[in-house]
Parts: structure tokens; C-alpha cells; sequence
């Protein structure tokens, strides 16, 4: 089969899964479970076809399926190996999320079905769509439809307010993300030759507006910026992102964490590298994008550590994480013209990062989904314990956990390793300006320092949900989460760890899908940059000398040696073993009454970044009661926008008063009713005389 | 890179942070027992009470696995630590002052090794279910944010003057161009550092035996505690190898043994300071101690301004 077609089939898969799921939505077992085989036939043809891409090169449709020639729009679809990083990801995560959810979505009883697969596996389909097509339009109807699927999950639970709320928030913000979206390729378009919406034609377009008009340009890109920050959920503008992910289905919140939000990511990457030719222009949006980005680490990481919720703290986290990504990308941006080693570097950090937060937020999106699914609560305050209960889901979250945090040698570390590389290395690059070397250098310590955050508010999701005693958990249903949901978190966790012990293979991939995505000979060769000593990555800038090194293997090794002489010294000492009850200090207590809940967690650091500005109180840096500011309109326009009120109501009114008019000849008394019959049958005997 | 240097230099690296630390706490001790006018302990207690403890009941109070397991995890995480740092070993093949493991970690790795010791403690402490521990705990964990930046503001000065984020890079440039001032800013501000990051009075407030009673390590005992206690000796030399080594590389002869010795002495005097210090202070509350640390952080990145601008 031609690997094209195998792209359609996976396409077709997901639709027919959707088809079929609506069609069976009432026989709930078998619905489940025909969705999980439509979605894991069209996981494996994705595998195979990012395989095939990454080994064989990128994969072009030779004859668009469709063509619209009177706008110049075309159906063009092309794989190259940025798109097949992305099908890494789409096949991986929505295998685990469907298998997740065959059990996990009977908790929801009243909802019906209907309304979750087949929109999950639409939703799958539309991000495939995202990322193979090569036209504006067509991308911009399947970003649409990505949109619409995820918003239709967000409010699953239709009586809650909540949920409701959140997915107005979040359907008006991402529509005005579309808006700037379409605004920006619009005007791309109108000064393409042809014009067409091909992503050649708007490349073309660009280099135009760069000599004849710079503002124009500025306008384009901070379009597309806001356009698809807001959907990848970058503050300030991504403020819908802490209230709708919670919302979803916690299978449904990992497939947002785990694809949706990389969508965004993607398109700023296809739009920043290969849409816009390198230039002046990537330098000032490299900037512009490496401050977002770590205004979102800063702010979205420090309110995460304030939270109580579960899923929202998740919810904060894949604010933070998607910082990162961020930092990493605007500092390629920036040094691209100047040094393409360090930005080759950068640029891959970035991308490399969000397979891992692919991997391990979704895990942790589904580790709150288990917790949710055992206790029914997602308050950290209510829950404790459940490492003896749940043990699987333990391991996973804490691996997940490490991950996210940083901790060697779990895959985490090697993408942070090398934004911070990255960015700590650019204050050493003689061809940046001062100020810029400064802001990196400072963006960079921020976000080291924003990791160790990062690292101690899951310790305090650990601690709370898993350790001290057992609490939260009702005795009819102490048992393990069910298997189907165990293996998801587990293959999710297992990636973690590969890809962090064998961090060259992703990294190769990732340089691939970054080399691709730039123009041609732009990029270094990847053993110059990161090395060939297998598994470990030693990390050169261009300086001819390595500056960063990360040889997992060997630690790895001398980490087994160490705990090999330690355990020899342990064994040595031959200390027997006692269990013993709590000790509380000699007095006696229930657990209940001396537990250490999870609000309490880090209340000295928490204080210092919680304060009162007027009447806004911020917590954690985010300000949590905002007051709306008063919008008083014009009275002539409210007059304008009620149109009831002087239009509707008096007609109405009028007809109201001449029917009551009408109605008093309606006496009820028969004999009335016959004098009307003759008089009226005179009448008609007069008119018609009369008319002859 | 030769094998045989890795390997003799691993040992090297291993015996002086796991073997030799007890040693210079029982000098501090004996330091403390002088301020104190008391005769204290011979200096070699404390491997007396390391041996005493290994031997000791294991008394567990909760099945969780990680109450078992993260002291290991701490003890040899603070070990691969101490195979990043320079502790006086000269390379001859490539003649540099290079730590073991200069070509398999840098210093990003060495502040996350340090991050896992922390997070390993704060694990068992929490697996153990004690309300004690989960304070000490949450303390230890705060401790860490505050104080982190500080370290990595210092290491961070250093790898942008020496271009390179590996330790042995960073030592070899200090070495070969002299003292400039965005180090000894940062060697200051390292300092006042080093004294809450191996856990010492004003700021060993996430044990603080009178309050807590301990705090993570209440429900540790015999060989668990031993293991414990014996990383947080080994944790005070390696980080004030950092400051001898990386912050004031001189003098260096070029030659192992006398390297090894000349770092160690520096290493003894630093470690005496701490002990000073550690005597004649009290222990400062947590959110004193916070705004300290944030405050000093944020004036830190004076040095790495300096640093910037090539001074």
C-alpha cells in the first residue's frame, strides 16, 4: 500500500469510529470497545507512517484531493518528519486515552455516550487533518473543527454550571483565536501571488511584505501568535485553560494536554520556521515568543502550587510546561541568522519537550482520573493513602512526577537539560546584543528555578494522594483501579523512562522534524551538535568544544554500583526488621485528627506570592478574583440591541387591545349569534345587488 | 578520556564524600564541643554511631515501599553528585583539573542530583505517615526552592564566564584567567548559601530536633537513619568542594596527591566555619528564612550582570 493512502485509511478509521460509536452509543460495552479498535488500527497506521518518514524521508501528495482554483485553495496534503513527530504522539496518546476511558467513562451515568466518542475520535481525526495539510484554508477548517470537538468535551457534563461556564470561556476565546488566525491569512493571501492559501504561496507572500511593508509583517505574525498561543494556552491569553481542561472527562483533559495543546505548538512551529523565511523578523518573535513563554512557566507554575484541585493544579502545570516549549523555540528563533548551532539546539529543546509533556501530563491527567475514578473527589484535601490501594497508579505518578520535575534520569531532564542549555549558553554568544544575552540568561535561571517549583508542587499531589494514611476512599470499593486503566497509565510512564535513558533517539527524530521544518542547509549536522556517544547526548554550540553533556548510561551504571556497595554495607549491619504503629510524640491520636492535608503544603512560600492589590487578591501570582470591569453601553444602543421593546411589543400590543375589541361580539348567547348570521347574510344580499 | 582515570578518580571522588565526611563532622563536633567549654567526642564518633545504627532495629510504621527505598536513593544520589564536583583531580591525559564524570554530567545534572536528594528524603519522610514528617517535609521542600536559585545563580555566573556548563570547564577557566569580580560575588553569595544547604543552624529548620522533633527523619531508625544521616555528611563535602573548588581554585599543582590534600585542607576550613556558625546561632523561623533567601537570590543576579558584561 502507498504510504498516502495508508494516511486516508487512518482518516477514514477514525471517522467510521466515530460513525459507529454514535450509531451504537446506547450499548455502551460495545461502543467502548469498537472505538478502541478503530482507534488502534489507526494508531498503528500512524506509527507506521511516522516510521516510514522518519526513515525514508517526507512524504508529498503529488495531486491535491480537491482544488478550488477560484480562491485558490487546494486540498494538499505533505508528511514531512515535523508532521510525522506530531503522528508519534497523536497514535500514542489516543490509543491510552480510549483505553482509559472504557471503564473510567461509566462513572459518568447520566451521560450518554453519544456525546463522548464520537467526538474523541473526531477530535483525532481533525488534529491528523492539522497536521498533514499544506493549505491555509483547509488547515484553518480542521483547526475548526479540532476546536468544536474540544469544546463539545469540555461541557460532557451538561448540568454542571461549571462545566457549562468553562466551555463558554473557552468557545468564545479559541473563536477569537480563530478570528486572529483568519485575520493574519487573509491578509497573507491577499498579497500572495495567484493569490492561493498554499503554504509556499504565503511564504512567497512574506518575503514580499518583509522589503515593501515591515508593519504589515509585525500585524501577520502577532496574528498567528495570539491566534495559536491561545490555543496552546500560553498566559495571558490561554486564561480559558484552568477551568476547561478540569471540566473534561479526565481522559478527554489528556487527550487536550496530550494533542490538542500541541497542535498549537505545531502551527507556531510551521508558521515561525518554515512559513516565515529567516530574518530580522524571526529574531524580534523569537524574543517575543521566549517572554511569553516564561511569563506563562513563572505564573502558570507558582498558582499551580496554590491549588487544592487535582486536575487544576494539572491544568496550571500544562500552562508552565508549554512555557517551556516556548523558551526553548524563541531562543532557536532568535539565534537562527546568528549562530544556527545554538538555535538548531534550541529549537529541537523545544520540540523535544513536548513529546515528554506529551507523554508524562497525560499520565498525570490520567493518574487524577483514576483518583477521581476511586474516590469520586478531586480535592487533594479529601484524599490520602492510596499508594497501598492503587499501587500501580502510584508508580506511574510518581515516575510521571519525577518526570515533569526534572529528576535525571527520566525524560523530563534531557529536554529541560537542554533549554536551559541553551538558554544559559546564549548569554555567551558574541553576536547577540547585551540586552537580549542578559534576558535569556535571566529567562533561563527562571525557569530552572521554576522546575524545582514544578518538582515540589507534584511532591505535595504525591503526598497527599498517595502517601501518609488512607483516607477518602469508601470500603465497598477498596480495590485497584481496573487493568484497561492501569496499562494506559503504564505505557505512558514506560515512555517516560525510555525516552529519558535513551534520550539520543527522540533527539534524533526531533532534529529531523526541526531540520525539515527549516529551509534547506540551515542546520548542523546532528552528530556535530549533540554528539554520537550512544546513549548520551554531548551537547556542542557551535564552539567547537562541548559545553553540555548528559550520558545517562554511565550514571545510570555508577548509580547501580554505589547502591550495590551501600546495600553491601546495609546487609553488613544485619538490623533487624519491627513494625511499629505512628509515633505521635507519646500521645495517642486518631490519623484523622493530626493528618497534615495538602493546603498546608509549603504555606511560608506560598505566602510571600500571595497578596492583595485593591480588590484583587492574587494567589500564587494569579489573580483569582477579578472584578469584571463595568462595561456601561450607550442607551441608544441597548435600545438598539432590544428590539423587543420598541418594535415587538408595541405591535403586539396593538393587536393585543384590537382583539379584545374583536372578542366582546362574542357574547356566547346563540340567539346573538343568529341575528350576526342574518344581518351578515343581508349584507352579503346588499354587496352582491349592489355590485350587479 | 582515559578509563583509567574515570575509574581511580570515581574511587577517589567516592572515598573522600562517603568515607571521609564523617570525619570532618566528628572535627566539627569537637569544634562545637570547644565553643560549648565541654570535651566532646572523640573526632571519630561519628562512625562509631553510623556503625551503631546500621546494626540497629529497623522499625517500620508504614508498608510503603518508598519508606524502604528513597534513603537509598538519597545517599547514592549525593555519591554520583560528588563524581560531578572537582575534588583536586588532575586529568594528565587532557591536562585539566576535571571532575570523574566531567563527560558524562554537567552542571545541570549535579543541581538535580542534589534536587533527587531532597525529593528522596521528603519521600520517605511523607511514606512514613507521621504528621511530624509531613512538616518536615513541606520545610525541607521550601528550603530547597529558597535556596536553589542562590546555587544556581552562582553556578550559572561561572559557566557563562568559562563558556561551557561542565564543572571541570568552569575550573580550568577560573584557574588559567584569575580572579574577576562576577566570581567572588558569586563566591560570596554561594557562601551564605552553603550553611542552610547541608543543613545547619540558622537553617536546619526542616529537621529542628525541638520543634519537629526531627521532622522527616522522626520515623527513621537503625540502618534507614544511618543512611540518612550519613548523606547529609556526605552532602557538606561536596558542596563546599563546589565553593573550594570551583569558586577559589588555587592553589593547584598539577599534581594528584597534593591536589587531593590541598583541596581537602580548604575543604576543612570551610567546613570548620560552617561549624562556627552552626554554634553560635539560633535557628531562624521558615518565613524568615524564605524572604532571606529571596532576597539574597535576587541580589545575586548582580553576578551574573558582571559575569555578562566580562568583568
Amino acid at each position: 500500500m502507498e504510504p498516502i493512502t495508508i494516511l486516508y485509511v487512518s482518516f477514514l478509521l477514525l471517522v467510521a469510529g466515530a460513525i459507529v460509536a454514535a450509531a451504537t452509543s446506547r450499548l455502551q460495552r460495545f461502543c467502548s470497545w469498537s472505538s478502541l479498535g478503530f482507534v488502534s488500527a489507526a494508531s498503528i497506521g500512524l506509527l507506521y507512517l511516522a516510521i516510514y518518514v522518519f526513515t525514508k524521508g517526507s512524504i508529498t501528495q503529488p495531486q491535491p484531493l480537491l482544488s478550488l482554483p477560484g480562491i485558490g485553495a487546494s486540498l494538499s496534503i505533505g508528511i514531512d518528519a515535523l508532521s510525522a513527530l506530531l503522528f508519534l504522539i497523536i497514535s500514542i496518546v489516543s490509543f491510552c486515552v480510549t483505553l482509559f476511558s472504557i471503564r473510567y467513562i461509566r462513572r459518568y451515568e447520566r451521560e450518554s455516550l453519544l456525546r463522548f466518542y464520537p467526538l474523541l475520535l473526531l477530535l483525532f481525526a481533525s488534529i491528523i487533518g492539522v497536521v498533514v495539510i499544506r493549505d491555509m484554508l483547509f488547515f484553518i477548517v480542521f483547526w475548526e473543527m479540532m476546536t468544536l470537538t474540544s469544546w463539545a468535551l469540555v461541557v460532557y457534563e451538561r448540568e454542571s454550571k461549571i462545566s457549562l461556564r468553562a466551555g463558554l470561556e473557552y468557545f468564545i476565546a479559541t473563536h477569537v483565536a480563530t478570528g486572529f488566525i483568519v485575520l493574519a491569512s487573509v491578509l497573507l493571501y491577499s498579497h500572495s501571488p495567484g493569490p492561493s492559501f498554499d503554504f509556499d504561496a504565503l511564504r512567497a507572500s512574506f518575503e514580499a511584505l518583509i522589503t515593501s511593508n515591515p508593519a504589515l509583517v509585525h500585524l501577520i505574525l502577532a496574528s498567528f501568535f495570539i491566534g495559536f498561543v491561545t490555543k496552546a494556552g500560553v498566559l495571558p491569553f490561554g486564561f480559558w485553560l484552568p477551568n476547561a481542561y478540569p471540566a473534561a472527562p479526565s481522559s478527554g483533559s489528556a487527550a487536550f494536554a496530550g494533542v490538542v495543546e500541541k497542535a498549537g505548538i505545531y502551527a507556531i512551529v510551521r508558521v515561525f520556521c518554515t512559513i516565515l523565511p529567516i530574518s530580522a523578523y524571526s529574531q524580534i518573535w523569537g524574543v517575543v515568543i521566549a517572554i511569553f513563554g516564561t511569563f506563562s512557566i513563572f505564573i502558570g507554575t507558582m498558582s499551580a502550587l496554590t491549588q487544592d484541585d487535582s486536575k487544576r493544579l494539572m491544568s496550571f502545570y500544562a500552562i508552565g510546561q508549554i512555557g517551556y516549549m516556548l523558551l526553548g523555540i524563541g531562543v532557536g528563533l532568535y539565534f537562527l541568522t546568528i549562530n544556527p548551532a545554538l538555535a538548531t539546539i534550541a529549537l529541537v529543546a523545544g520540540l523535544f519537550h513536548m513529546i515528554n509533556h506529551a507523554w508524562f501530563k497525560s499520565c498525570l491527567f490520567l493518574n487524577a482520573g483514576s483518583i477521581l475514578y476511586r474516590t469520586g473527589t478531586r480535592d487533594l484535601n479529601k484524599i490520602g493513602g492510596l499508594f497501598s490501594l492503587m499501587p500501580w497508579t502510584g508508580i506511574t505518578a510518581v515516575v510521571a512526577s519525577l518526570s515533569i520535575g526534572g529528576i535525571p534520569p527520566f525524560n523530563g531532564f534531557a529536554s529541560k537539560l537542554l533549554i536551559f542549555e541553551s538558554s544559559i549558553i546564549a548569554g555567551t554568544e558574541v553576536g547577540a546584543a547585551i540586552w537580549v544575552k542578559a534576558l535569556f540568561v535571566i529567562l533561563g535561571i527562571a525557569a530552572i528555578f521554576i522546575s524545582a517549583v514544578t518538582l515540589a508542587s507534584f511532591l505535595k499531589f504525591l503526598n497527599s494522594a498517595f502517601m501518609g494514611k488512607l483516607r477518602g476512599v469508601e470500603v465497598s470499593s477498596m480495590s485497584d483501579v481496573p487493568l484497561s486503566m492501569n496499562v494506559s497509565q503504564g505505557i505512558l510512564a514506560f515512555l517516560c523512562v525510555l525516552f529519558g535513558v535513551v534520550p539520543l533517539l527522540p533527539i534524533t527524530l526531533v532534529y529531523k522534524a526541526i531540520s525539515g521544518a527549516l529551509p534547506v542547509g540551515i542546520c548542523p549536522t546532528s552528530a556535530s551538535l549533540f554528539g554520537k556517544v550512544w546513549p548520551g547526548i554531548s551537547v556542542d554550540f557551535g564552539t567547537a568544544v562541548t559545553s553540555g553533556v548528559w550520558n545517562p548510561l554511565w550514571v545510570i551504571v555508577a548509580f547501580a554500583i554505589v547502591l550495590g556497595l551501600i546495600y553491601l554495607v546495609v546487609r553488613a549491619g544485619g538490623a533487624k526488621v519491627r513494625k511499629v504503629e505512628t509515633w505521635y510524640g507519646g500521645r495517642e491520636h486518631i490519623p484523622a485528627d493530626v493528618s497534615y492535608r495538602g493546603h498546608s503544603f509549603y504555606m511560608p512560600f506560598k505566602q510571600v506570592f500571595s497578596f492583595k492589590v485593591r480588590r484583587v487578591q492574587f494567589q500564587g501570582l494569579y489573580p483569582t478574583s477579578l472584578p469584571l470591569p463595568k462595561v456601561t453601553m450607550p442607551k441608544g444602543l441597548r435600545l438598539l440591541l432590544h428590539p423587543d421593546q420598541w418594535f415587538y411589543y408595541p405591535i403586539a400590543n396593538l393587536f393585543m387591545k384590537l382583539n379584545r375589541g374583536l372578542s366582546k361580539s362574542h357574547t356566547g348567547v346563540p340567539q346573538m349569534y343568529l341575528l350576526w348570521i342574518v344581518i351578515g347574510a343581508i349584507l352579503t344580499l346588499v354587496i352582491i345587488l349592489c355590485l350587479r | 578520556m582515559s578509563i583509567g582515570f574515570i575509574v581511580g578518580a570515581s574511587i577517589l571522588n567516592l572515598f573522600l564524600a562517603l568515607a571521609l565526611s564523617p570525619l570532618f563532622e566528628g572535627c566539627a563536633r569537637k569544634l562545637r564541643a570547644t565553643v560549648h567549654s565541654r570535651v566532646g567526642p572523640p573526632i571519630i564518633q561519628p562512625y562509631y554511631d553510623l556503625a551503631k545504627l546500621f546494626g540497629k532495629e529497623d522499625l517500620r510504621a508504614s508498608a510503603n515501599l518508598l519508606l524502604r527505598l528513597a534513603p537509598y536513593a538519597c545517599i547514592v544520589s549525593i555519591a554520583i553528585a560528588a563524581l560531578l564536583v572537582p575534588m583536586g583531580t588532575f586529568n594528565a591525559s587532557s591536562q585539566t583539573f576535571e571532575p570523574p564524570f566531567n563527560n558524562y554530567g554537567d552542571t545541570i545534572l549535579f543541581m538535580y542530583l542534589i534536587a533527587l536528594s531532597a525529593v528522596a528524603v521528603i519521600l520517605t519522610a511523607t511514606a512514613s505517615e507521621n504528621p511530624f514528617a509531613f512538616v518536615g517535609a513541606s520545610r525541607e521542600m521550601v528550603m530547597h526552592l529558597t535556596v536553589e536559585p542562590v546555587l544556581v545563580i552562582a553556578l550559572v555566573t561561572a559557566a557563562i564566564n568559562a563558556g561551557s556548563l561542565k564543572m571541570g570547564d568552569m575550573v580550568f577557566w577560573y584557574h588559567a584567567n584569575g580572579p574577576s569580580a562576577s566570581m567572588i560575588l558569586a563566591a560570596i553569595f554561594l557562601f551564605l548559601a552553603l550553611q542552610a544547604q547541608v543543613g545547619k543552624l540558622p537553617f536546619d529548620i526542616a529537621e529542628a530536633d525541638q520543634e519537629i522533633m526531627g521532622g522527616g527523619f522522626i520515623e527513621q531508625s537503625g540502618p534507614k537513619y544511618a543512611l540518612l544521616r550519613w548523606s547529609m555528611m556526605a552532602k557538606q563535602i561536596v558542596f563546599c568542594s563546589v565553593f573550594t573548588q570551583v569558586f577559589i581554585p588555587w592553589p593547584m599543582v598539577g599534581h594528584l596527591a597534593w591536589d587531593v590534600l590541598i583541596n581537602m585542607a580548604k575543604v576543612f576550613v570551610v567546613v570548620l566555619v560552617i561549624a562556627l556558625i552552626d554554634v553560635v546561632n539560633p535557628r531562624l523561623r521558615i518565613d524568615q528564612s524564605v524572604r532571606y533567601y529571596l532576597y539574597l537570590s535576587s541580589f545575586s543576579l548582580i553576578a551574573i550582570a558582571l559575569a555578562l558584561a566580562g568583568i
